[in-house]
């Protein structure tokens, strides 16, 4: 895998003069320059078509820029051989609006697919999943399905899977699109929970009341472009 | 290791969640897999008779009358010089009296004994010519009754040569037939494996998000097209060791007079051809039409 030397080891995520562009002639980001620390948590904001999504693809690698640098935990993931991108993506945690949970399985299966990957042993699987669940409340509901389980819970085990290889970033895109006032709020605070046990948490959202009140770093997007970066800021209207 | 146990355990359940398609194309590679045995059991079994023709069924060859020991001899030398010629045998009058009349006579041998000292075949003697090729037979026979001194070439070539047309015939159509089961095959595989990656085709693309490597993704579908292809090439190995067992027994038991001239090849010398033909078709084209599909249609499916 590709390290960079690393000039500021605290840097998380470095976004250097991005250009992203669609095979359809959209520009989705341009002049993208960010920079996130280690252990920091950011929301991303801005009306639909804004290049939230593109944002989080970027930092993915499922989107490659045109130019510029994306740099996420010292990988330069815009030179990242396709090979190895399997191996970046372990790194990472990803969480959607819609959870993307396989409904034909157990909690306890969805939250192993993640395991599974990696090749890790049964037993020390089944430690972490358990611990894992525990963390985000679910030790319950080990073995329920996901039609069994509410908006919220359901958006736990997305949590639960995206953070069980322990990753050192979680990406959050919309996570609570789906969910009532009182499920958002139990799942960002679960989010600030991950957060303060030292891992980058970076959410993609449109709620602005969430924004607002939790006081975090606020980026936001319009046509592609950031127009605001404040430290403890709200949601831009 | 754990990720082949996981691939193994995945395929395994891709045929058990896809049974119609799974069972189409094992039914498919098992009809190839038995044709091809059936055509080469007849292929080898004629071949095997052939060879038996070409040993044992010679060109006789007939002499002018009068000739001497040194014409005859000269002939021979002429016949031993054409190309294709294996062995040349010379019988003389009293060998093929002898023989004749032992075959002819063998159960009232007073009938023989009523020639006396007299040979009847007086002016047969001849040569019993074998030859390298039994697809040779007219082409020699025609060069020997050009010699001169002989009178009269008899062969066995047009049974010979029915045989080794059937040989040719049963190899072309069963070529033409395999051929085209096994791009059946192919494609009852992939078309198997494709509905296979459709069907998984969310939980395949959380685990590209999560980190699968290409290998892990595609491991579960090579094993499903390896697996039916394993299960397609021995359920006619299995079906055809049994059938062909028994039609030997029944034609031995049943036809003295076939098996009396027809030696059939035993069904392990069969065995020895076919099993590892099968397992290799089998597998190959299991390995091949998923590897076809999953390139199809994994890649585009969850990118």
């Amino acid at each position: 895998m590709e390290i960079i030397s690393e000039a500021n080891e605290e840097n998380m995520i470095v976004m250097d003069d991005v250009f992203v562009e669609y095979s359809n002639g959209t520009v989705a980001l341009k002049e993208c320059n960010v920079c996130v620390e280690k252990g920091e948590f950011l929301f991303v904001v801005g009306r639909s078509g804004s290049g939230k999504s593109t944002f989080i693809k970027t930092l993915l690698g499922e989107v490659k820029p045109i130019s510029g640098d994306v740099i996420v935990g010292g990988i330069k993931i815009n030179k990242l051989r396709r090979k190895r991108l399997p191996y970046y993506r372990r790194r990472v945690g990803v969480v959607f609006q819609e959870f993307r949970l396989l409904n034909d399985r157990n909690v306890y299966e969805n939250v192993a697919l993640a395991q599974r990957v990696i090749g890790a042993s049964e037993r020390f699987m089944e430690k972490r999943i358990r611990n894992m669940l525990k963390l985000v409340g679910l030790e319950n509901k080990i073995n329920s399905f996901p039609g069994e389980l509410s908006g919220g819970e359901q958006q736990r085990v997305a949590i639960a899977r995206a953070m069980v290889n322990k990753p050192a970033i979680l990406l959050a895109d919309e996570p609570t699109g789906n969910l009532d006032p009182e499920n958002s709020w139990e799942i960002m605070n679960l989010l600030n929970e991950v957060n303060k046990l030292g891992t980058t948490v970076l959410v993609v959202t449109h709620n602005n009341e969430i924004v607002d009140r939790m006081k975090k770093r606020v980026i936001t997007l319009h046509d592609g472009k950031i127009v605001s970066d404040v430290k403890q800021g709200g949601y831009l209207q | 290791m754990r990720t082949l146990s996981y691939g193994i355990k995945q395929g395994i359940k891709n045929i058990l969640q896809n049974k119609g398609y799974s069972l189409a194309s094992v039914g498919t590679i098992s009809i190839c897999i038995f044709l091809f045995s059936v055509f080469y059991a007849l292929f080898s079994n004629f071949e095997s008779i052939l060879y038996n023709a070409e040993s044992t069924v010679g060109i006789s060859v007939f002499f002018d009358e009068g000739l001497d020991y040194m014409q005859i001899e000269k002939i021979g030398e002429e016949i031993r010089a054409c190309s294709g010629v294996k062995d040349v045998k010379y019988i003389s009058a009293d060998e093929a009296w002898k023989e004749f009349s032992s075959e002819m006579y063998k159960e009232s041998d007073d009938l023989a004994d009523t020639f006396g000292n007299d040979n009847p075949l007086e002016d047969s003697a001849s040569y019993e010519v074998y030859l390298d090729n039994v697809a040779d037979q007219e082409k020699v026979s025609s060069y020997i009754s050009g010699i001169e001194g002989v009178r009269k070439v008899n062969n066995a070539g047009a049974a010979s040569a029915s045989l080794s047309n059937v040989n040719i015939l049963i190899t072309y159509v069963s070529g033409a037939v395999i051929i085209m089961l096994l791009c059946v095959s192919v494609f009852l595989i992939s078309s198997t494996v494709a509905s296979g990656v459709r069907a998984r085709k969310d939980e395949l693309s959380i685990m590209r998000l999560v980190g699968a490597t290409d290998f892990f993704i595609e491991l579960p579908f090579l094993v499903e097209g390896i697996t039916i292809g394993f299960i397609g090439a021995v359920i006619p190995v299995v079906i055809f060791s049994i059938l062909y067992r028994t039609i030997i027994e029944f034609v031995v038991n049943h036809f003295h007079m076939i098996s009396k001239w027809l030696t059939f090849i035993g069904i392990w010398k069969e065995l020895e051809v076919i099993i590892p033909t099968a397992l290799a078709v089998g597998i190959g084209i299991g390995l091949f039409g998923s590897a076809v599909s999953v390139i199809r249609n994994a890649k585009e499916v969850i990118e």
